[in-house]
């Protein structure tokens, strides 16, 4: 077995085990969280005899380590088990959201890596120049600016007054990629730019490192071009420390698109889960936490991964 | 047509009184009798009914055309199934105490039988105020109201439609073209059902700033609730229209824990009538004076039984002199009072604020107890004091209308232990509110409402913080939009253009 195999193996049984406290802790939180679904349900004139009626039919009335033992025995089976709310299997109702979501974050994932990484190499071969002052600008706007700010300007611009896109909502990339994209430009340049600015950042501050030593030096000196210099010496060594703030990125975005979902109005797994916190409706929210975090897990190892493929000297 | 709307996850409207899910139930089924916009009840399934001299029998012919969306005909046999389900939630309990047998007579017909007579049965089938009687396939209504139906088979004008379905983000009505609407006109919930449109889509909106931006630029026909600061957003568009739909509104009010101290005396419980100032709590609530009013009746402000009695002595609300002496005559010693403060409910929350604010002017200890919504519910049904985790104070709403009808609406209730949370208990205002259903005449019921007032005020369990009228937002071109009290909007006779 590789050493690279062996590193993936125990990599991948430490997730389980991360899961698995996870999964204890998520669930513990929630059930010590003050809240009744049967109450949400029953509605908010409901009598007690109702709520109470509800309660029996749902099963909240089993002691907490019987309800933990019915979960994680499910769980582990794969048996995500059923919406209180919806009464539909909660698998269900993740992959109606998943796809909002994913389009979202990878779309945003994209711009965030393309935008930042150009925006920092720029900044970094000209440095003190207009590019690396305006990068200085944008990081400030890009991290002070919060995301509904940007994106009730950009629905009022686009939208509103020009009604060049769409205010709201998604369309599913089934029926058609001119909808699906129209309705994900504004939620996706108003959640990547904090994004661009935090991987230019640090795009521009490796790239300064790299491009201050000896070898590139060398390479200027034997009369490599510029394109050269910046794409094949400086950025595959700079490229470990971006890799890192993309992974983390990403792992982010999965988590915080709530605001932009709730902004855009786009159906996906982070209103989902808000959705789920705010009517207890603890299949869902164990599940769906469950879930993201082992995209966590995957991205990191995923990160992890790529540095060998950046820097062969990094083995495993 | 495209609604901004709540899009519950769970329908059964025998398992919960979310208005919502009326919403849904009122297109997707349908109901044998229905109110008119002047809270009449009107035939709606029913073709004939008849009651015998002794008022014990009633009997009840379906009108020809109904039929299920699974394309199945309506029968005597899903009337009786539903009326037995209905029986079991607080909306049919007292036809339920009252009925001796609901029998089949025919495929169309079906019988009431009761035990004495009840003035109030017809009524009681068309109320909409708690869980009222929709009419559900016999192998539907069979479950227990414990049991959630989840299928969407109705016979209303609206079909559910399952494959565009997504939980808590959207749904999708489609016209049910086998519905055969009465030929009277749309009055209330009454008359011809007509869906004018092919379909509705409901979008649930987390944020109201959006939702109004999807309304200017058209991409939704109809917001429900538009939030208050952004109406002169909507008036200003000459696209849009701000309209108060419903002629009703949501009652605000504070109930207070009669078990526990301070508020087990009556005196600290009539101290808050003298302290509440409802024109102060109104404006924290809805900054526009044209959409609120102050609430006086127990019966609300624009009900059959809406009243002046017994409310004189406490005038306008904000003495707060006579508030101060009436807790020191309850022998008020500085006990911690506990408001529950829902965070995620603005309205609530701010006059939460506002009410710890003003009690602590007088010198009462308040304490707000912030949580959510969710955790506010779960909380209220604690009876023990506050130091062992129980409450003395939350804040809720309820639509004007509902305070029409004391059988129904659980709050209005004053039976101890059984009553709803806060637990007020008078024999005496118990004694009155079981005559309810028997008086016959409206002119007798008004009396009897003053009567119940009298007490009610008297014992102060509920202290009203005013009443908020909710316009709805709709582009021009919507028109025949239907409102009712209730707060609901059903989708028929609606049409664009």
């Amino acid at each position: 077995m590789s050493l690279l195999v062996y590193y993936i193996l125990r990599r991948l049984i430490s997730a389980i085990v991360v899961m698995a406290m996870v999964g204890i802790f998520i669930f513990l939180l929630i059930r010590l969280t003050p809240g009744d679904p049967a109450a949400i349900i029953a509605g908010p004139t409901a009598s007690e005899q109702m709520v109470a009626s509800v309660r029996e039919q749902l099963g909240l009335n089993e002691p907490l380590p019987v309800q933990f033992g019915q979960w994680a025995q499910n769980t582990l089976r794969g048996d995500f088990g059923t919406s209180v709310f919806a009464g539909r299997p909660v698998v269900q109702l993740m992959k109606q959201r998943m796809e909002p979501t994913l389009s979202v974050a990878l779309l945003t994932l994209f711009v965030s890596v393309v935008g930042g990484v150009t925006f920092g190499i720029l900044a970094a071969w000209r440095a003190g120049g207009v590019v690396d002052r305006a990068l200085t600008v944008f990081s400030a706007l890009g991290y002070s600016l919060p995301v509904f700010v940007v994106g009730y300007f950009l629905i009022y611009v686009f939208a509103i007054q020009t009604r060049l896109l769409p205010v709201q909502g998604y369309v599913p990339i089934g029926q058609g990629l001119g909808p699906w994209f129209a309705h994900l430009i504004l939620p996706t340049v108003a959640l990547s730019l904090p994004y661009i600015a935090f991987i230019a950042r640090i795009a521009r501050a490796s790239m300064l490192e790299v491009l201050s030593e000896d070898y590139m030096r060398t390479a200027a000196a034997k009369g490599a071009s510029p394109y050269s210099m910046l794409f094949r010496h400086a950025l595959k060594n700079a490229g470990a420390p971006i890799v890192t703030v993309i992974g983390l990125s990403f792992a982010y975005m999965i988590g915080g698109v709530v605001l932009t979902e709730t902004v855009f109005n786009i159906p996906g797994i982070g209103r989902l889960v808000v959705d789920a916190i705010n009517n207890r409706d603890y299949p869902v929210i164990q599940s769906v936490l469950i879930v993201i975090s082992g995209i966590y897990v995957l991205i990191n190892l995923a990160v992890d991964l790529a540095y060998t493929l950046i820097d062969p000297r990094i083995r495993y | 047509m495209k609604w901004s709307h709540g899009v519950p996850q769970a329908f059964d409207p025998y398992t919960t009184t979310d208005v919502d899910i009326g919403d849904y139930a009122f297109g997707v089924y349908d109901m044998l009798f229905g109110l008119d916009s002047k809270l009449v009840p009107q035939p709606q399934m029913i073709g004939d009914w008849s009651a015998s001299d002794d008022k014990r029998t009633y009997t009840f012919q379906l009108r020809d055309g109904l039929s299920w969306h699974d394309h199945t005909k309506v029968t005597a046999a899903d009337c009786v199934a539903s009326i037995r389900r209905w029986f079991q939630t607080p909306g049919g309990s007292l036809v339920q105490q009252r009925a001796q047998d609901v029998s089949i007579k025919d495929d169309k017909t079906f019988v009431i039988t009761l035990k004495e007579p009840l003035g109030l049965l017809i009524d009681q089938l068309a109320q909409v105020s708690t869980y009222p009687l929709f009419i559900m396939r016999e192998k539907d209504a069979d479950r227990p109201p414990s049991e959630a139906v989840t299928t969407h088979i109705g016979s209303g004008p609206f079909k559910f439609n399952e494959e565009l379905f997504v939980p808590g983000a959207n749904i999708t009505f489609d016209k049910f073209e086998e519905y055969v609407p009465r030929s009277e006109a749309p009055d209330g919930l009454a008359g011809g059902k007509i869906a004018r449109v092919n379909r509705v889509i409901w979008n649930d909106f987390p944020d109201q700033q959006t939702a109004v931006s999807a309304l200017q630029a058209g991409e939704i026909d109809f917001l429900g609730a538009p939030p208050a600061d952004l109406y002169p957003v909507i008036e200003s568009d000459p696209n849009l229209v701000l309209e108060d739909l419903y002629k009703s509104g949501y009652n605000y009010f504070l109930r207070m824990n009669c078990l526990q101290k301070p508020f087990n005396n009556v005196k600290a419980r009539q101290a808050m009538l003298h302290l509440i100032n409802q024109e102060a709590f109104l404006r924290i609530i809805n900054p526009s004076p044209q959409y609120s009013r102050p609430v006086k009746s127990l019966f609300g402000t624009g009900t059959a039984y809406t009243n002046e009695a017994n409310t004189d002595w406490y005038k306008e609300g904000g003495d707060a002199e006579a508030a101060k002496r009436l807790f020191a005559e309850a022998g008020y010693a500085g006990e911690k009072v506990v408001i529950l403060d829902p965070t995620d409910w603005g309205e609530a929350h701010n006059a939460s604020l506002l009410l710890a604010s003003e009690m602590r002017k007088i010198g009462i200890n308040a304490e707000l107890a912030s949580t959510d919504w969710a955790g506010l519910v779960t909380r209220r049904a604690k009876r023990v004091s506050v130091d062992e985790g129980g409450w003395s104070i939350f804040i809720s709403s309820a639509t004007d209308f509902q305070f029409g009808d004391p059988t129904t609406a659980a709050w209005m209730a004053m039976n101890g232990e059984e009553s709803w949370f806060g637990w007020p208990e008078s024999a005496e205002y118990e004694a009155l509110r079981a005559k309810w259903p028997d008086v016959e005449t409206l002119e007798e019921r008004q009396a009897l409402a003053r009567e119940m007032q009298q007490v009610w005020w008297n014992y102060a369990s509920l202290i009203s913080l005013g009443q908020v009228i909710s316009p709805v937002a709709h582009r021009k071109d919507l028109t025949g939009l239907v409102g009712l009290k209730t707060g609901n909007v059903p989708m028929w006779n609606m049409q664009k253009g």
